[in-house]
């Protein structure tokens, strides 16, 4: 594990709260967080349901906001943005994953990468071009004009991840992306997901449930209720989900560390 | 840049069953406002064309129409050597005396209608050059013989060349078809007006006088002239100014067919928001997703808008279709529409699809479009990502 002053920190978590109301009740979704983590590191965010691990991974990728503290990504305070600068930050800085592919069922592979690039200057044939070799990148240029409905769960991730990295984003925020593939697609995009770290320098972040995401990631961060594990309490959230997975394999693969910093 | 028009598009044809159902409510009424648009156009055309620029009709002061006008022999002997009267070759004066009466006659579906039946003397073909006879002959004086217009012999039980025609007292054979370039005088049946005149049984021989005026100075004088003199109490006005007082019926009728257009138009609105509005439902987690990849709020509200739109275009490309076929089938299976005239006798219009009666019924669909969606696509677009993307 590097040393956290290593490298200079592209996300800054600073005593950020979430609360909201259901119902009558208020919900603290994240409690006094803080964390930074450094560019070009894969990283996850762990726990159980209801822990504040999508939670906050919105407040990161700027589709939520907090009820207090600051999230700051590459410097820009995310909370100094309306709705409409957020949205137009998001689609130059972040290519967001989700557990269910998320794909336009009306568009071709090739239009649903392109989408994003939508909302630059590029030309059609331009945009096109980028949206085929991203799709070379995850292994799908025999795929280019099929449509989602037409793919497999797995095909159809890649497709999704695909379109995160069209714009070539500083982030690549992943929401449960093996969530709903059988285990050797899951393998295969968490795989795709390293690589994308190791060839390409991206930043990763990824909520996950899956105890195999420990193998790939170079560091995991463990929620509980709200609150960020740390010290003691983090170490051991960690080892559970070693076990979870089969120690051996883990401490094979170099098991990521757990922590407030990565 | 937003989303491609593209996206909307195959969003509208993804849906195939659910568009198709609201296309269609929109092509009927797309299909309503046609056909009522066509039906006053072309009944206001038929009214407008009638008046020849040139010409003015003289009438009994007070009469509002050639039906309930009347004119004695002397009357039309004076007037029609006024100087400033067009002439023709053998230098006759082109005024026409003509008496109108309105006889029933049988329509081929067993019906009766009030037609109007012209006596007229051959200068009639002259002072109304747009009169051509196109099958048979003119009529032969006290022969008992008569033309038709077009309308008439489309519509009419025996209403065709060698039959004959019962109304009055007489018999009248037909002997000729005249077309008239569409206008009400096609709905129309000539016959000799002295022989007309005996038929109906009137103290005066004319209904009124049809004069060609030589110039348009000389309209204006010979329209001053008459009104001015104290003999015979007439009144001269152009025919353009008469017929289209004639036409004035037809305004408060096109109130109504916006007015039904109208409220046709809001029923279709609410089945094009109902749409747009299960499409929202359905589409919240592709919207989070959109709008989450940093798709604007606006992006997401026009392409919502343009979905709309494409449905209320596709209800229209059917609609105006549909609308041109019944129009043909229309006139076809009922040999035109009849259309009461202010002078209670029946005007045979074919019904005309024109390129403006479509241009309307584009703006309304338009419109349909445009309002159905606006709730919706607002919706979509206001949507936060963050509570979109929890529906996926």
């Amino acid at each position: 594990m590097e040393p956290v002053a290593a490298r200079e920190p592209l996300i800054q978590i600073l005593s950020v709260s979430r609360r909201y109301v259901r119902g009558v009740d208020e919900v603290h979704a994240l409690e006094n967080v803080s964390l930074s983590i450094a560019a070009g590191r894969f990283v996850a965010f762990m726990g159980p349901s209801g822990s504040g691990k999508s939670t906050l991974m919105n407040l990161v990728s700027g589709i939520d906001r907090p009820s207090e503290g600051e999230v700051l990504v590459a410097g820009q305070s995310l909370g100094e943005l309306d709705e409409d600068e957020l949205a137009e930050w998001r689609a130059r800085h972040v290519g967001l994953i989700f557990q269910f592919f998320n794909l336009i069922p009306v568009l071709d592979a090739r239009d649903n990468v392109a989408l994003p690039l939508l909302l630059t200057d590029l030309a059609k044939s331009e945009r096109l071009r980028r949206a085929e070799t991203a799709l070379r990148v995850v292994g799908l240029e025999e795929r280019t004009d099929h449509y989602p409905r037409t793919l497999s769960g797995g095909e159809q991730q890649r497709v999704a991840i695909a379109r995160a990295i069209v714009t070539d984003p500083d982030l690549i925020v992943a929401d449960e992306p093996t969530g709903d593939l059988d285990a050797r697609n899951a393998e295969a995009i968490l795989e795709l997901l390293r690589r994308l770290k190791n060839d390409f320098g991206k930043t990763i972040i990824m909520v996950t449930h899956d105890p195999r995401a420990l193998r790939f990631v170079d560091h995991a961060f463990h929620l509980d209720k709200g609150l960020l594990l740390e010290g003691e309490d983090a170490e051991r959230a960690d080892r559970a989900v070693q076990l979870a997975a089969g120690g051996g394999l883990l401490s094979a693969a170099g098991a990521a560390r757990p922590g407030g910093a990565a | 840049m937003g989303l491609p028009v593209s996206y909307s598009v195959r969003n509208v044809l993804a849906r195939p069953m659910r568009s198709m159902m609201t296309a269609g409510v929109i092509a009927l009424v797309v299909v309503a406002a046609t056909l009522f648009l066509g039906l006053i156009t072309s009944l206001k055309r038929t009214v407008a064309i009638s008046g020849d620029p040139m010409n003015l009709i003289v009438m009994r002061k007070g009469s509002d129409n050639d039906g309930s006008s009347q004119l004695s022999l002397e009357a039309y002997q004076a007037i029609r050597f006024f100087d400033g009267i067009a002439r023709d070759a053998a230098d006759q004066p082109l005024a026409s005396p003509e008496l109108v009466v309105q006889p029933f006659l049988r329509t081929k579906d067993g019906g009766r209608e009030n037609v109007l039946a012209r006596g007229v003397e051959p200068v009639a073909l002259q002072v109304h050059d747009k009169v051509r006879i196109v099958e048979g002959r003119m009529f032969q004086p006290s022969a008992g013989e008569a033309i038709i217009g077009r309308g008439v012999a489309s519509r009419y039980a025996d209403a065709e060349l060698g039959k004959e025609l019962q109304f009055g007292r007489g018999r009248w054979k037909v002997v000729g078809v005249f077309d008239a370039d569409g206008s009400a005088f096609e709905s129309e049946v000539w016959v000799d007006v002295r022989e007309l005149a005996n038929d109906a049984k009137r103290p005066f021989p004319y209904s009124g006088v049809r004069l060609r005026a030589a110039s348009p100075t000389d309209l204006a004088r010979l329209e001053k002239r008459i009104d001015d003199d104290p003999r015979y109490a007439l009144d001269a006005q152009p025919e353009v100014e008469y017929y289209a007082k004639q036409s004035e019926s037809a305004n408060s009728l096109y109130v109504l067919v916006i007015g039904i257009a109208v409220l046709a138009g809001v029923g279709a609105g609410f089945g094009a928001a109902n749409t747009m509005y299960a499409a929202v439902q359905a589409r919240t987690a592709e919207i989070g997703t959109l709008r989450a990849l940093g798709f604007s709020k606006r992006s997401i509200l026009v392409a919502f808008q343009i979905e709309a739109i494409a449905l209320a275009l596709l209800g229209f490309a059917i609609g105006a279709v549909l609308s041109v076929l019944l129009a043909l089938v229309l006139n076809a299976l009922l040999g035109g529409i009849a259309f009461g005239a202010q002078t209670f006798t029946t005007n045979v219009i074919t019904l005309r699809v024109s390129p403006s009666d479509l241009i309307g019924a584009l703006g309304l669909a338009l419109l349909v479009g445009v309002l159905g969606g606006l709730g919706p696509a607002w919706r979509a677009a206001r949507l936060r990502p963050i509570e979109a993307l929890r529906k996926a």
